[in-house]
């Protein structure tokens, strides 16, 4: 009877072993996961499905800079982990100042079970820099990307060609 | 004899140091419902191994 006991314990510590394994599974491993890759000038990057949770704790966190006159590739990668199809609305805008300006992409993505679905488009400077934009400004917009209810920001930085611009040397003052 | 007690100890502690650094990797992946399980699942782990050496009379 004693050894039933002993062994009644050792059975619930393995049980409770698997029950951690389970939720590591299904609720860190299951589940819709979407990802963003920037090709822009010589500092590619990726936004992983892990950093989008910092996006919202610190706003502005995903940024890109680019050259005046530059073309930045997207492409959006939506990773479904679930056991049914998943499908849903993107659509990509962009806004300056809180104002939307253009929609660059407006299409449905239908991803299989266990598999990637891939949206991709460009954004190209030339056509959102305004009027009057000098060399040594700076022009700032805002990518919005909306997947169903989900919403993710990149915030892209124009710079004209002489920007920062230099700051004035000051001549020494002549000695006495 | 007593040398290779000290190497399992090692290991033992290399392989809890190992799977604890890949879970506090992976929690971050979990909700907040998940870790909440997760760490009443490994309180009641260590409860219950507790228990069972215990009554092996450690």
């Amino acid at each position: 009877m004693k050894v039933k006991h002993r062994n009644l314990y050792l059975y619930l510590t393995l049980a409770c072993f698997v029950g951690i394994i389970l939720i590591f599974i299904f609720d860190g491993y299951m589940g819709v996961y979407d990802s963003l890759d920037i090709a822009s000038g010589e500092f590619p990057q990726t936004i992983e499905p892990d950093r989008w949770p910092e996006d919202e704790k610190y706003p502005y966190y995903s940024t890109v800079n680019v050259q005046q006159g530059g073309i930045i590739a997207f492409t959006y990668e939506v990773q479904n982990r679930t056991f049914s199809a998943y499908s849903a609305d993107v659509e990509v805008t962009v806004s300056h100042e809180q104002e939307q300006v253009a929609v660059l992409l407006s299409q449905p993505v239908k991803v299989g079970s266990f598999d990637k679905g891939q949206l991709d488009w460009t954004l190209d400077t030339t056509e959102f820099i305004p009027a009057g934009f000098t060399s040594d400004q700076r022009y700032d917009l805002s990518v919005l990307i909306k997947r169903g209810d989900v919403e993710r920001n990149v915030i892209i930085y124009i710079r004209g060609d002489s920007y920062p611009p230099k700051p004035e040397i000051i001549e020494p003052r002549p000695s006495n | 004899m007593k040398l290779e007690y000290v190497l399992y100890g090692f290991g033992i502690l290399f392989c809890i140091a190992g799977v604890g650094y890949l879970a506090a990797e992976y929690v971050k992946y979990l909700s907040d419902i998940g870790k909440i399980g997760s760490l009443l699942l490994t309180v009641g782990l260590f409860a219950f191994l507790g228990k069972y050496f215990e009554g092996l009379g450690w």
